[in-house]
């Protein structure tokens, strides 16, 4: 009674907000937005695999190649920033501030690079989107991936500022950890989208 | 259970994973066109 007293004098400001008590917000929010974002990509893949699995369409078209070599090498560079991302939140849950800031460095620039190399491609490549359906598919499926690296970039840039200034420790690193998942997820995607579209 | 939307590490983890499976499958399906 007398805790509940204590309790009630040093709170203040508005109720707590209404929230359930089995799923955390953030991971509720996470889970929705992933959901979605994997319905995105399905409603694109559809279109991919309508031309090649119901129309039994030549992939690529006739007369183009795609560059599975040089889209290799840059699956390779992408894997390697979600290395090097847990590299830095691993470091700051132990209290290493140097191995936070150079993971989060080399993230955003190996990042930056996937989408440098990706854009170098567009430019060589040869084709444009409304040569042909399969032609409109590749940059749909490799233009969208891109755009969520680019969202994902903006957010890393905004964590590797923070932590250049001191933030997180190894008791808060939510910052480095949500944006971390959907990088990851992103890395995901791309392997979906690299083997169905350069691979197979 | 494995839940990557509880930890970057678990996101990281099914990003191995995913990774590996995808290696196997790409793998078999190249064989099968190779020997057909």
């Amino acid at each position: 009674m007398e805790a509940a007293a204590i309790t009630h004098a040093e709170h203040h400001g508005p109720p707590p907000a209404h929230r359930s008590s089995r799923v955390e917000a953030p991971t509720l929010g996470m889970l929705l937005f992933i959901i979605s974002e994997v319905m995105i990509f399905g409603a694109f893949f559809t279109a991919y695999f309508f031309i090649r699995v119901v129309n039994h369409d030549p992939w690529p078209a006739p007369g183009t190649t795609l560059p599975e070599n040089v889209a290799g090498v840059n699956t390779a560079i992408l894997l390697s920033s979600s290395l090097t991302l847990h590299w830095a939140l691993t470091s700051i849950k132990n209290g290493n501030r140097f191995g936070l800031r150079a993971g989060m460095l080399s993230t955003f620039l190996l990042g930056l690079t996937f989408l440098t190399v990706q854009i170098n491609e567009y430019i060589h490549i040869g084709f444009a989107g409304h040569d042909s359906a399969q032609a409109t598919v590749f940059y749909s499926l490799t233009g969208l991936h891109g755009a969520h690296v680019l969202i994902g970039l903006c957010a890393l840039a905004m964590v590797t500022i923070r932590a250049f200034r001191g933030h997180y420790s190894p008791e808060n690193h939510r910052g480095v950890e949500v944006p971390g998942i959907y990088w990851h997820f992103v890395d995901i995607m791309w392997i979906v989208v690299y083997t169905t579209v350069y691979v197979i | 259970m494995l839940n990557p939307l509880r930890s970057e590490a678990e996101a990281f983890r099914l990003l191995i994973y995913f990774v590996a499976v995808v290696a196997v499958i790409v793998a078999v399906v190249l064989l099968a066109e190779a020997l057909t």
